[in-house]
C-alpha cells in the first residue's frame, strides 16, 4: 500500500513542477502582449523621454482616440477580414467537395490526382510567386480581393484532410441515405458533410489564421494602401522615426490590428485545442 | 404492403472472382426468408443485389413480377436494416425516421404519423428526440428497424442486425422480430450466419454456401432432412457426427459399415443408393447413451457437457473417431466411462462423395 502513496505523492510533485513551467512559459507569451497594451496607453512624448514611464501613471486613451481618428487601420482591417473570411470559405467549400469526391466517386485518373494534389505540399509559395505575380498581371487581378484571395484556394492540405476525413466516414450511411431516396448531393450536404465539422473547424482555423498572418503575397499583390491587408499595413506605418517619435500610436493600431484574431481564438478555443493536439483527425 | 420478389439466374463477379454462380430463388409475399452460410458464401452480395447496393452481373430480380434490378435503391420500395444499424449520428432518432419520408415529399404531418405509429409499435416514443450517440446497442437496432418501418416497404432486408448485441438482447430481439413480422405481416429477407436465429425466425431457410445455394426448405426439412453433407454440417449445435462407411445394399434397407466392424442398419433403401463411398451421418440426439456392449458400438467418454435438460456425451471410438451422444439431464456417466451407443438407423443419413444426401423413408 505505500508505494502507490509514494507514486501519488510523486506525481503530485511533478504536476507543481509542470504548472510552474507552464505559468512562466505563459508569461513570457502574454508578456510582449501586456508590454503592447501598456505602450499604447501611453503619450508618445513621455516614452521618448524615458521608456520605462511604460510602469507609470499617467496612462491615456489618446493614441487609440488618434488611431480611430487617422489611421487606416480599419481598412486594413476590413480587408483582413474580407480577405481572411473569403479564403476560409473557399477552402472550406472547395477541400470539402474534393475531400468527398476523391473519398467516395470513382472516376478515371483519382489516384494519379490525388498524388498530384498530395505533390502541392510539397511545393513552397516561394518557388511560384514570380509565375503567379505576371499571370495576375496579366489578368489585372493585382489589387482586387480575387487576387489576394484565389492563389490560397490551391489548399492541398486542406483536400488531403477532407479526403482522409470523408473516407473515415462508414459507407454505410451513404447506402443508408441511397435507400431513403436522397441524391447524391443530398446525401453530401446533409449526411455527411454534418459528420465533419471538426475537420472543416480545424481547417478552417489554421486557414483563417494562415491568411491573417500572410505578409508575403499582400506585399506583391497589394500595391494601393487601400488595399494592404493588415500585416501590409502595419510594415508600411514602421517609417523612420516611428518606432522613436510614434510608439505609442503604433501599438495602439496593434491592439486594434490583433482584436478580431483574439476574438476567434475565444469563440474557436475548443476547435483550436483539438486542431493543434490532432485529435479532431479520426 | 408486401411483395413476392423472384430472382432469376443472378451471377455476381467481383474482378475475377465469382461471388454468386446462376442463382435462382422464389420468394413468397408475407414470407420470412433468412439466408444461412459460413462467412464468404454470398449471403449479403445476393441481400445487397435485392436492395441496389450492388449491381447484377447477369440475371435479374423482380419484385411482384416488376423489375427492379436497374433501379436505385430509392425506388424499389425496400427497406433494409444495416448490421451496424448506420444511424445518422446528428441527427435525432426522430430526424433519422423522417429523413427517407423527407426525401420523397411526404407532407409533414403524414411523416408524424408514421414515426408515432413506427415509435409506437416499437415503445420506443420517449427516444424520438434523442441522437443515437446517447442510445444503448438495443435501442439503436430499435431505430434502425423503427426507419425500415415507416417507409411501409414491399420488403424489409436485414443484414445480420444481431451481431451487435449481447447474448441475452439477441434472444429477446429475436423474439420481437418474429412478433414483428407478424403483426406487419411483410415479406422479410434476414441474413445471418447464425443458425439459431435462422431456425427460430424462418419460414424458409436458404442455405447458401461456396457461391451457391444448398438447400431451400423450412426450418425443420433442413435440420431433418438436410439436402447435402454441408447442410447437414452446418445446421445443429453439436454438428451432425459423420464416420466414413461402406454400404451393404444386399437387404431392403441399406446397412452401413464403418472401418472397425461397427454396423448400423439403416431405413434407406437400398435400390435408391449407388456405389461408391459413403459417409454415415447422425445427429447427436439420435445417439443414445447404453451400458456398453448393449449398443451398436462402445467408446470412452472424452468430455461431457451438461445443458440442464440433456447431457451431451463426446465419445472416442476403438478407431479414434469421436461421436457425440446425448443422455438425460442428471445423467451419471462420467468421463473416463465406458459406455455403449445406440445409433436410431431411422434417422440416419448417408452422404455420397459428391455430398448427395439419402435419408429414411418420410413416415
Amino acid at each position: 500500500m505505500r508505494a502507490p502513496a509514494i507514486s501519488i505523492k510523486g506525481r503530485a510533485f511533478g504536476d507543481r513542477v509542470l504548472l510552474a513551467l507552464v505559468i512562466l512559459l505563459s508569461l513570457v507569451m502574454i508578456a510582449p502582449v501586456l508590454w503592447v497594451i501598456g505602450l499604447s496607453l501611453k503619450e508618445n512624448a513621455e516614452l521618448m523621454a524615458n521608456p520605462n514611464s511604460v510602469f507609470q501613471a499617467p496612462y491615456t486613451l489618446k493614441n487609440y482616440i488618434n488611431t480611430i481618428g487617422t489611421s487606416s487601420v480599419f481598412v486594413w482591417v476590413f480587408n483582413s477580414i474580407i480577405v481572411s473570411g473569403g479564403l476560409t470559405l473557399g477552402t472550406l467549400i472547395l477541400s470539402s467537395l474534393a475531400g468527398y469526391g476523391f473519398a467516395r466517386l470513382n472516376f478515371p485518373g483519382r489516384n494519379i490526382l490525388f498524388v498530384i494534389v498530395l505533390f502541392g505540399l510539397a511545393v513552397p509559395e516561394q518557388a511560384v510567386l514570380v509565375a503567379r505575380h505576371q499571370i495576375f498581371s496579366m489578368l489585372n487581378f493585382h489589387n482586387t480581393y480575387h487576387g489576394l484571395i484565389l492563389p490560397g484556394l490551391s489548399a492541398s492540405f486542406g483536400v488531403f484532410l477532407m479526403t482522409q476525413y470523408f473516407k473515415a466516414i462508414p459507407k454505410e450511411l451513404d447506402e443508408a441515405a441511397m435507400l431513403d431516396n436522397a441524391s447524391r448531393f443530398r446525401t453530401f450536404w446533409k449526411v455527411l458533410l454534418p459528420l465533419t465539422v471538426p475537420a472543416q473547424a480545424t481547417l478552417g482555423i489554421f486557414t483563417f489564421l494562415g491568411a491573417w498572418n500572410d505578409y508575403l503575397w499582400p506585399l506583391i499583390s497589394a500595391t494601393k494602401k487601400d488595399m494592404y491587408t493588415l500585416t501590409v499595413g502595419m510594415a508600411s506605418t514602421q517609417t523612420n522615426f516611428a518606432q522613436s517619435e510614434g510608439i505609442g500610436f503604433l501599438m495602439a493600431q496593434a491592439v486594434f490590428a490583433g482584436a478580431p484574431i483574439l476574438i476567434v481564438y475565444l469563440f474557436f478555443q475548443k476547435y483550436i485545442v483539438t486542431a493543434v493536439s490532432g485529435a479532431a483527425v479520426r | 404492403m408486401t411483395a413476392d420478389i423472384e430472382i432469376r439466374n443472378v451471377s455476381k463477379h467481383f474482378g475475377a472472382m465469382t461471388v454468386l454462380d446462376d442463382l435462382s430463388l422464389s420468394i413468397k409475399a408475407r414470407e420470412f426468408i433468412v439466408f444461412l452460410g459460413p462467412s464468404g458464401c454470398g449471403k449479403s452480395t445476393l441481400l445487397r443485389m435485392i436492395a441496389g447496393l450492388e449491381t447484377v452481373d447477369t440475371g435479374e430480380i423482380a419484385i411482384n413480377n416488376e423489375r427492379i434490378d436497374h433501379l436505385p435503391p430509392g425506388k424499389r420500395g425496400i427497406a433494409m436494416v444495416f448490421q451496424s444499424y448506420a444511424l445518422y449520428p446528428h441527427m435525432s432518432v426522430r430526424d433519422n425516421m423522417a429523413f427517407g419520408l423527407e426525401n420523397i415529399g411526404m407532407p409533414r404531418d403524414v411523416i408524424e404519423a408514421r414515426i408515432k405509429e413506427s415509435a409506437r409499435i416499437l415503445e420506443m416514443e420517449h427516444l424520438l428526440e434523442r441522437k443515437p450517440g446517447q442510445l444503448s446497442g438495443g435501442q439503436r437496432q430499435r431505430v434502425a428497424i423503427g426507419r425500415a418501418i415507416v417507409k411501409e416497404p414491399k420488403a424489409f432486408l436485414f443484414d445480420e442486425p444481431l451481431s451487435n448485441l449481447d447474448a441475452a438482447l439477441r434472444t429477446r430481439t429475436r423474439i420481437e422480430l418474429a412478433q414483428l413480422h407478424q403483426r406487419l405481416q411483410s415479406t422479410m429477407i434476414f441474413v445471418t450466419h447464425d443458425q439459431v436465429e435462422a431456425m427460430t425466425l424462418a419460414d424458409r431457410i436458404v442455405v447458401m454456401n461456396n457461391r451457391k445455394i444448398e438447400q431451400i426448405g423450412s426450418p425443420m426439412e433442413i435440420y431433418d432432412r438436410p439436402a447435402t453433407k454441408f447442410v447437414a454440417g452446418f445446421v445443429g449445435a453439436p454438428a451432425m457426427n459423420f464416420v466414413e462407411a461402406t454400404l451393404d445394399r444386399s437387404s431392403r434397407n441399406a446397412r452401413a459399415r464403418f472401418a472397425d466392424g461397427i454396423s448400423v442398419q439403416t431405413e434407406i433403401a437400398s435400390d435408391q443408393t449407388i456405389d461408391g463411398k459413403y459417409t454415415f451421418g447422425i445427429r447427436s440426439e439420435d445417439v443414445r447413451i447404453v451400458p456398453a456392449g448393449q449398443g451398436n458400438a462402445d467408446g470412452v467418454i472424452d468430455v461431457l457437457e451438461r445443458l440442464g435438460e440433456r447431457t451431451l456425451v463426446y465419445a472416442r471410438l476403438g478407431d479414434g473417431q469421436q461421436i457425440v451422444g446425448s443422455d438425460v439431464g442428471n445423467s451419471r456417466v462420467a468421463v473416463g466411462d465406458k459406455v455403449g451407443l445406440a445409433f436410431d438407423g431411422r434417422k440416419s443419413h448417408l452422404f455420397g462423395e459428391t455430398g448427395r444426401a439419402w435419408h429414411a423413408r418420410e413416415v
